[in-house]
């Protein structure tokens, strides 16, 4: 029997980065607002950088791919037919819990790829109508960083001074000015001073495996306090499976599990989704009905397609100067966009940023992470005194295109716990993709040694990359190319929203967060202004 | 009976400490991983890791299984560089589920406190104490800041 709760105006599905911004935002003008979670609340002092065996944790329980973890609020991914395995995770935050909050802004030519490089398409939207709600993101979960930068246009005061770069890192800066490339201390949402109540970052090394001094920037510590104050409810172990249309197509609420297992329905005057790139695909096209054959929203047939992955290479040096280079944030040091735009002179177009990643504890340092491990047998103990704390990494972010073929879709046989069809994802790297990255690596490599590694060692494709996912429900003008229009509403059903990474339309060569954020508060400023008949 | 509801038996666990000794030898004052009495450790990671637990049944399996090993004594009856030939045999004929096992190996090893001492790595958790760097100093950007903005113009 379906347990009916009491309308609401309207229903988010998905409480991270995009969901918390957008019901922080919708918060303050009257709506009644219930967000649906299928995690839950996770308390500082359960992340495993608290705990003494944090290293194993992050290895199984805490690991970043829910095929691993194994959470009961996870749901399976078949991913025979990709090349890069999808990472999320699913809590109070989103995967703002285990992001390493490394926020890079997009750049103005990232929204005209087309027009600039005839490639893809454009965005319907350009980057001076989204800066002010880059600022408000920003200001919201907590930006440190410095102006200034060359690579990017100007931007207002960071509101926190940079963290440390540590010996590494201005080793690194060195080796980058030596050279004559751009190299800019990174923006993160990890405090450098005491930020609105919250801790400064101590510099232990884990922005990835949650942040139990609350020191980095997770949308439950950041935007949900004041929404919930405001009157959201915030209702967890809520894992939606449908959304629930009329005959006309519009939406009537979603329907979920709770976590008895029982089958509830939230009515709403309207459904805002904001999972992510592979999880919100998967709930729409779960939602397919006699209104919408195929998936919802689905008359363009792009629901699921264009996926997108930062298809990450990784190069390694290694050094012998003793610098201890697990001391400090992960990847929250120095970004260099030297090679970030389309250059004629090579054989693939768009580019890439480096962002610098420290080295990390003594397991994983043996059993490797984003480079491979250390060798077993006789020669293990000297090639790991020779890797430990003496590494120092370039992650390349690539800008991938989108390409149709590329995609998720509803796994025939896969399931969840409660029976909810699996998404099985589709994914080659391109040609163009991996003809980027080798120049990236090259030119890594090139500055590690200028940086003074006697020896580097790449990871061509980092398989267990998957960290950003977009592209699946696209936004756009034309109803037959996109999925969503320019506020994130969808073509064809005026009171349901997608406000997380599906809608890029393409996917820059950076952390998509900040971007997702900013999209999400600017379709909640877009329903304030435009839609006051959704509220009750 | 599933791979993931077998015990490990008697013999595999004294299979397990040696194939321990041969992944992380004695160095120093330490010796191997499973003479350190490692193996313990190993199995309750594997308890807590399926794929790790799948991993070191199929290993002790193949281990018992090598016909290299089928001598009176077994696997733990052959000399050290025989024994690194059987298990890289079987790296070679399983690598995933090999380097599974490895990584277990590794996790149980590398999370010792008498490891952490010798490698010079304060043990416990990483917060509270972090580590204290020297806060931002924006000296380091007169060379990087003289550059012109080169942002592409849209």
């Amino acid at each position: 029997m379906t347990i009916t709760h009491e309308s609401a105006d309207i229903v988010i599905v998905g409480s991270g980065a995009s969901g918390a911004a957008a019901a922080w935002r919708l918060s303050f003008a009257g709506f009644k607002i219930v967000c649906l979670e299928q995690g839950r609340w996770i308390k500082p002092e359960e992340y495993p950088n608290a705990a003494e065996d944090w290293e194993t944790q992050s290895r199984g329980t805490w690991a970043f791919d829910p095929n691993v973890r194994g959470w009961d609020v996870d749901y399976p991914l078949n991913v025979e037919e990709s090349c890069i395995d999808p990472l999320m995770f699913n809590a109070v935050g989103g995967s703002t819990i285990h992001y390493t909050a490394h926020v890079p802004r997009f750049h103005p030519s990232d929204f005209s790829v087309k027009t600039l490089d005839a490639v893809a398409d454009d965005w319907p939207i350009d980057y001076d109508e989204l800066e002010p709600y880059y600022d408000l993101n920003d200001e919201l979960m907590g930006c440190s960083g410095i102006n200034g930068d060359p690579a990017n246009p100007p931007r207002k005061e960071r509101l926190m001074p940079p963290l440390p770069l540590g010996s590494d890192g201005e080793r690194m800066a060195g080796a980058f000015d030596r050279l004559g490339w751009h190299w800019w201390p990174s923006d993160n949402y990890v405090n450098s001073v005491p930020y609105r109540g919250r801790a400064a970052c101590n510099n232990c090394g884990n922005t990835g495996l949650g942040c139990s001094r609350q020191a980095k920037g997770s949308t439950d510590v950041t935007y949900w306090p004041e929404a919930i104050k405001n009157g959201v409810e915030l209702r967890t172990g809520a894992r939606v499976f449908r959304v629930d249309t009329a005959d006309n197509g519009e939406a009537t609420g979603v329907s979920y599990f709770d976590g008895d297992g029982e089958v509830n329905f939230q009515p709403a005057r309207a459904v805002i989704l904001a999972m992510n790139g592979v999880g919100t695909p998967r709930i729409m096209l779960n939602s397919s009905s006699e209104s919408h054959p195929g998936g919802l929203c689905n008359s363009s047939g792009l629901v699921g397609k264009n996926l997108m992955f930062h298809p990450y290479a990784m190069v390694t040096g290694f050094f012998n100067d003793g610098m201890l280079t697990y001391k400090g944030a992960l990847a929250n040091i120095i970004m260099c966009q030297e090679f970030y735009e389309t250059n004629q002179q090579k054989d693939f177009v768009r580019g890439y940023s480096y962002q610098m990643v420290r080295s990390s504890g003594p397991v994983t340092t043996a059993a490797g992470l984003m480079t491979a491990g250390v060798p077993w047998g006789e020669k293990h103990h000297g090639a790991f005194t020779a890797r430990f704390g003496n590494s120092t990494i370039l992650a390349v972010i690539g800008e991938d295109l989108p390409e149709e073929h590329n995609r998720v879709e509803l796994d025939p046989k896969l399931t969840d716990a409660n029976g909810i069809p699996a998404p099985k994802i589709f994914y080659k790297l391109s040609e163009n993709s991996r003809r980027l990255l080798d120049d990236a690596i090259a030119n890594a490599e090139t500055a590690l040694k200028e940086a003074g590694a006697f020896e580097t060692l790449a990871n061509p494709l980092l398989r267990s990359s998957g960290w950003h996912l977009m592209g699946t429900a696209r936004m756009g003008d034309d109803p037959n190319a996109s999925v969503v229009d320019r506020w994130g509403q969808a073509h064809g059903a005026e009171n349901i929203f997608v406000i997380d990474g599906s809608v890029f339309v393409t996917c820059a060569a950076v952390n998509p967060t900040p971007t997702i954020g900013a999209l999400a508060l600017r379709t909640a400023d877009y329903i304030k202004r435009e839609r006051s008949d959704l509220k009750s | 009976m599933t791979e993931s509801e077998k015990h490990l038996t008697a013999t595999d666990r004294l299979n397990l400490a040696v194939a321990m000794d041969r992944i992380v030898p004695a160095v120093d004052d330490l010796p191997g991983a499973g003479e350190m009495g490692l193996g313990i450790e190993a199995e309750a990671i594997a308890e807590r890791i399926p794929r790790y637990r799948e991993a070191m049944i199929r290993v002790l399996d193949a281990i018992t299984l090598d016909p290299a090993a089928r001598v009176v004594g077994g696997f733990r009856a052959l000399e050290d560089d025989q024994q690194v030939e059987s298990l890289k045999a079987i790296e070679a004929a399983m690598a995933d589920y090999f380097g599974d096992f490895v990584h277990l190996v590794y996790t149980a090893y590398y999370s010792d406190a008498r490891v952490h001492s010798r490698i010079g790595w304060r043990s416990g958790a990483p917060q509270p104490a972090g580590w204290h760097l020297p806060p931002f100093d924006a000296s380091i950007l007169e060379t990087v800041s003289k550059r012109e903005p080169f942002w592409r113009k849209t």
